[in-house]
């Protein structure tokens, strides 16, 4: 079941009174989306609203899980909370806040509220406008690259939130915890996904 | 079978005299502690932090990704704590507490230097890339040759009987390829190359005679052995093994000296200095720092191995002071301290491999592929940039899910081809060059910082010098010109300029010799002027080859522990 489904008509009732003015606005110019079912620990509101929304766009629900269906914007909030340094943060506030805000002069909105072919819009021309992360040796990068700037690190936050989860991990990627002496030439239809580990 | 036993014995009160003392109890004390416990020596291992029991104080053993709340990462809190170490990159959840702290152990890098400690029962035999390989007497001979240092008291021959002997008893798998510069050991079966690698290995030795690609050389069972199961490919080492599948002195060397009766082991015993008795010209035992209540105490022995890894065993020595040695114990030549020595680390090529899309591998096979060293062997191989030489690790693998933050897309196809698709193989090469041993690359006693314990640190001062930054231009020059002769795609060179330490292999500051002149040791790595002083870790080497070291470090410590036993019936200790 989705849990989210489940929460959507309860959770405006519930937190109103704890709403910000911004948020307020957001809610009476569409009332039919963008809530929160969950309490961040370090974005606020819009902010959980917009990695959300970013998360969901980037690994929407098929018939495999979406980002949502396994928290990927909860774990990112944990890691913006505990893994960040303070400068880290910093900037990812900032960077959020001109994403939404170049949504808000393209399209008059914020990126959640923006319809499926907008979103789309917005992040083919991020997709198209960010660097990417050079390849690495034993954990570290070994090509000199720019830096890759908030949608593609986002994105590469949501695809390890995502597949380093338990749903995920266990029983969607090829879950092989013990695989014995090591075969280094199988036919990959054998292994039919990509490895979770 | 052996007999291994991990209920140790940590009761250092009653008795404060023993046969024999070693200091340290990683990838050289362990062996130290196993040789002369079995051959009925008392011995007391001092290690400075806590007890590792093999299998029952591993508490990420079996854990996953989605065991830790950050999935594995660490805070900025606890990144501060391994400030020096963070470096590397490798440090998270699962591992963290094998680190040193390296707030309560500072020291000084006078040029950039990344020293990285264990500070437990087992040392970096824990965290070691248990790749293994012999030395050859190119290795041993080199410095007599080109004159770069002094020349080893020793060749192939005085160390080749302990090489078997300690191969057959940790067991190493590997492939025979009967090369002079890279002796085979008694092996094991070799691990598999996956089918890229095959296909990259007889490119390159179609297209570059003389060099060669193996599986790499690894201190991992691929069949049973002594009582240990084999390698089931988790590629989670560190964690420790479930199965004893690889090397490590706490599932293997300390708990085989363990099993002897004859071994105590006291944790939170930092080695403060090696006692000298002036009247009887030699050392009488060591003066210890409990780390918890931070009071001295002093034990007596017979004989003491020095294995607390290379700079720390230098530390100690520098320590010992006494009018006999009013410049650190061994230091009548005036080299302790000095020809420090690494590897140099991240410099090669990567690249993308075209084909066998259809196939990938089943396992983490923890090990890649090795090429040994070509350059430098022989008359037709001579180089006019730079003595000496390099050997590359690396191996083929496709991205997997790792890839998905750098894919062309997102939405719904997008996660269908993460989930699905592995992604292209890449393939890549990484070089390791040998270090001179300069005079001036060295460490000094830093009695203004001081540690948690109220102890002089280090100060390094190191750095590559041209020869190091000769061999390392060559070794991403052909590192790319073999990728694109493979047939690679998309290939980089890459030199990632990190300092000294980043190989983790540092060696010198108490090299051994023939003369005591130049040199802090001996060839049965004894101390000039303190015979019954034993150093057999990473500080003895003379020169450092550019294979990697644990191997001869078991081998060394093995020889002067046998040596040792042999004198000590002589009563010439």
């Amino acid at each position: 079941m989705n849990r989210r489904d489940a929460l959507k008509n309860t959770a405006l009732l519930g937190g109103t009174a704890a709403l910000s003015t911004s948020l307020l606005g957001l809610l009476q110019s569409c009332q039919a989306q963008a809530r929160l079912d969950w309490e961040p620990q370090f974005l606020s509101t819009a902010q959980a609203q917009l990695v959300g929304a970013l998360v969901d766009t980037i690994l929407p629900t098929t018939d495999t899980p979406g980002a949502l269906d396994v928290n990927v914007d909860v774990f990112i909030d944990l890691v913006f909370h505990k893994m960040y340094d303070e400068a880290g943060q910093k900037q990812v506030t900032t960077e959020m806040t001109t994403f939404d805000e170049d949504c808000q002069s393209k399209f008059g909105k914020v990126f959640a509220d923006l319809d499926g072919e907008q979103k789309t819009t917005v992040l083919r021309e991020a997709e198209a406008n960010s660097p990417k992360s050079g390849r690495g040796v034993w954990g570290m990068s070994v090509e000199k690259t720019e830096p890759v700037g908030f949608y593609r690190s986002l994105k590469s936050l949501a695809v390890w939130a995502y597949c380093s989860s338990e749903e995920i991990g266990k029983n969607v990627l090829n879950y092989d915890p013990i695989p014995g002496p090591y075969q280094g030439c199988v036919p990959l239809s054998d292994v039919g996904k990509v490895y979770s580990l | 079978m052996s007999n291994y036993d991990y209920n140790y014995n940590i009761d250092a009160k009653k008795n404060m005299t023993y046969d024999a003392i070693v200091i340290g109890s990683g990838m050289s004390g362990g062996w130290a502690a196993k040789e002369l416990c079995e051959a009925g020596l008392k011995t007391l291992v001092l290690e400075r932090g806590r007890i590792v029991q093999h299998l029952k104080d591993y508490p990420n053993i079996d854990k996953e990704s989605w065991d830790w709340k950050l999935r594995g990462g660490i805070t900025p809190a606890e990144k501060k704590k391994h400030y020096k170490a963070i470096r590397t990159n490798w440090i998270g959840e699962g591992n963290k507490d094998l680190y040193a702290n390296d707030e309560e152990n500072p020291y000084t890098e006078i040029k950039p230097f990344m020293w990285l400690r264990a500070h437990q029962m087992g040392g970096r035999s824990q965290l070691w890339g248990r790749q293994t390989y012999r030395w050859s007497d190119l290795d041993f001979e080199a410095n007599a040759k080109d004159g770069h240092g002094i020349d080893w008291p020793i060749r192939y021959k005085d160390i080749e009987p302990w090489y078997t002997y300690v191969e057959k008893y940790i067991g190493i798998s590997g492939q025979a390829l009967g090369l002079p510069q890279l002796p085979d050991s008694h092996f094991l079966p070799p691990m598999e190359l996956n089918c890229v690698e095959k296909d990259v290995k007889a490119r390159i030795e179609k297209n570059f005679p003389g060099r060669n690609m193996t599986i790499g050389r690894v201190a991992h069972l691929t069949v049973p052995h002594n009582g240990r199961g084999q390698c089931q490919s988790r590629n989670k080492c560190s964690m420790g093994c479930p199965f004893s599948a690889f090397f490590s002195s706490t599932s293997v060397t300390l708990p085989a000296a363990n099993a002897t009766g004859n071994m105590t082991i006291r944790p939170w015993s930092i080695a403060h200095s090696i006692i000298y008795d002036e009247q009887k010209g030699k050392a009488t035992g060591v003066k210890v720092i409990d780390a918890e209540s931070g009071e001295m105490v002093e034990y007596f022995a017979k004989i003491i191995f020095c294995n607390a890894s290379t700079l720390s065993s230098t530390r100690i020595l520098l320590n010992s002071t006494s009018n006999r040695f009013p410049n650190g114990m061994g230091n009548d030549s005036g080299e302790l301290g000095h020809n420090l020595m690494d590897h140099t680390y991240r410099v090669g090529a990567m690249g993308v491999f075209e084909g066998h899309e259809d196939k990938y591998y089943k396992g983490r096979r923890p090990n890649g592929i090795y090429i040994p060293r070509y350059w430098n062997i022989n008359e037709e191989t001579q180089s006019d940039k730079f003595v000496r030489g390099f050997g590359y690790q690396g191996g083929a693998y496709r991205a997997g899910w790792g890839r998905g933050g750098n894919m062309d897309d997102f939405g719904a196809d997008f996660k269908k081809s993460l989930l699905n698709d592995p992604g292209p193989w890449h393939f890549f090469i990484t070089g390791f060059a040998e270090c001179l041993p300069y005079h001036e690359n060295k460490v000094t006693l830093d009695t203004d910082s001081l540690d948690k314990w109220g102890q002089p640190t280090l100060a390094i001062d190191c750095e590559w010098k041209d020869n190091e930054l000769a061999l390392n231009k060559q070794i991403q020059e052909d590192a790319v010109e073999m990728l694109e002769k493979s047939g690679l795609k998309d290939i980089i060179g890459f030199d990632n300029k990190h300092e000294p330490g980043f190989g983790i292999h540092e060696m010198g500051t108490a090299r051994m010799g023939k003369d005591p002149k130049t040199s802090v040791l001996n060839a049965h790595n004894q101390v000039h002027g303190c015979e019954n002083v034993f150093v057999t870790d990473g500080a003895c080497m003379t020169s450092n080859s550019c294979v990697n070291p644990s191997l001869t470090y078991m081998a060394l410590t093995a020889r002067a522990a046998n040596h040792a036993i042999s004198e000590l019936k002589k009563q010439n200790l």
